[in-house]
């Protein structure tokens, strides 16, 4: 196996760097799809607990449908847990985790 | 039954005993299967309709997921089987009646119905998989989300007219 030929650090890159308190790093509501729920219910869902506006619920439901599953919000972990909490209440899956970096 | 109408502070429906009898066995049925679901954590690994009412909220951190379970999983299985309590309770007097009986929901009895409504059809599509009765709990499968499509109708009639 080679070696790489440039330094794994890029110490040219001088970035200050702190370690982020747990309540900062940021996480993501997920809701996945499923064959059961209804379209229509799962955009009113969105509008209803998220507020999100009619188009922008649509094109939520849209990417749970055609792509699996669709980030629906994003924010510190205690919140997302009540999110995902109302989702389930709602009959939809979700899960939440760490905001890809 | 014919759909939900706006009146005046909620909607109401017309339901025949026979359709209340119908739901209210059903609501019923669910509201116990969630009662012993909150009691018994391992249903969710036995029964797959009690894995997808109570879903786990992390997928790929076992330790984060029975955290979550322990904290959050019996009061939420307490309050689903109160919306199905409630879907229950509102069809009683209907399925006693000998006439169609006109039902009178506000809103937050709407949202408990539409929440009960979709538990059931989670229920049933797992049971449609493996059941004796497919055809029969297909159909009631499709008329469930007939009457959630009907009161994501109304429930949004209501928000225009408010707005």
């Amino acid at each position: 196996m080679a070696l790489p030929s440039v330094p794994l650090v890029d110490e040219s890159v001088d970035v200050e760097r702190r370690e982020l308190h747990a309540s900062e790093v940021p996480w993501i509501t997920i809701v996945w799809n499923d064959p059961v729920n209804l379209m229509s219910y799962v955009a009113w869902v969105f509008r209803r607990h998220f507020g999100m506006d009619a188009p922008t619920a649509e094109q939520r439901m849209m990417q749970v449908h055609t792509e699996g599953r669709a980030v629906v919000a994003e924010g510190n972990r205690e919140a997302m847990e009540r999110h995902v909490e109302a989702m389930h209440e709602y009959g939809l899956w979700a899960t939440l985790e760490r905001a890809p970096r | 039954m014919r759909g939900f109408v706006l009146v005046e502070g909620g909607f109401e429906a017309v339901v025949e005993p026979e359709e209340a009898r119908i739901l209210a066995s059903l609501a019923a049925q669910l509201s116990s299967l969630l009662g012993e679901a909150a009691d018994d954590e391992a249903l969710s690994g036995s029964d797959p309709a009690v894995a997808r009412l109570l879903p786990d909220a992390y997928r790929d951190d076992e330790e984060a997921a029975a955290e979550w379970r322990r904290l959050s999983r019996r009061a939420l299985a307490e309050r689903k089987g109160a919306f199905a309590s409630r879907f229950a309770a509102d069809l009683a007097d209907a399925s006693t009646a000998t006439a169609s009986t006109r039902i009178r929901l506000d809103e937050s009895g709407a949202l408990d119905w539409m929440r009960a409504i979709g538990d059931l059809r989670l229920v049933l599509a797992e049971r449609m998989e493996v059941g004796d009765d497919r055809e029969g709990m297909s159909d009631l499968y499709d008329w469930l989300a007939w009457m959630q499509d009907d009161l994501v109708r109304v429930l949004d009639q209501a928000e225009e007219r408010g707005a």
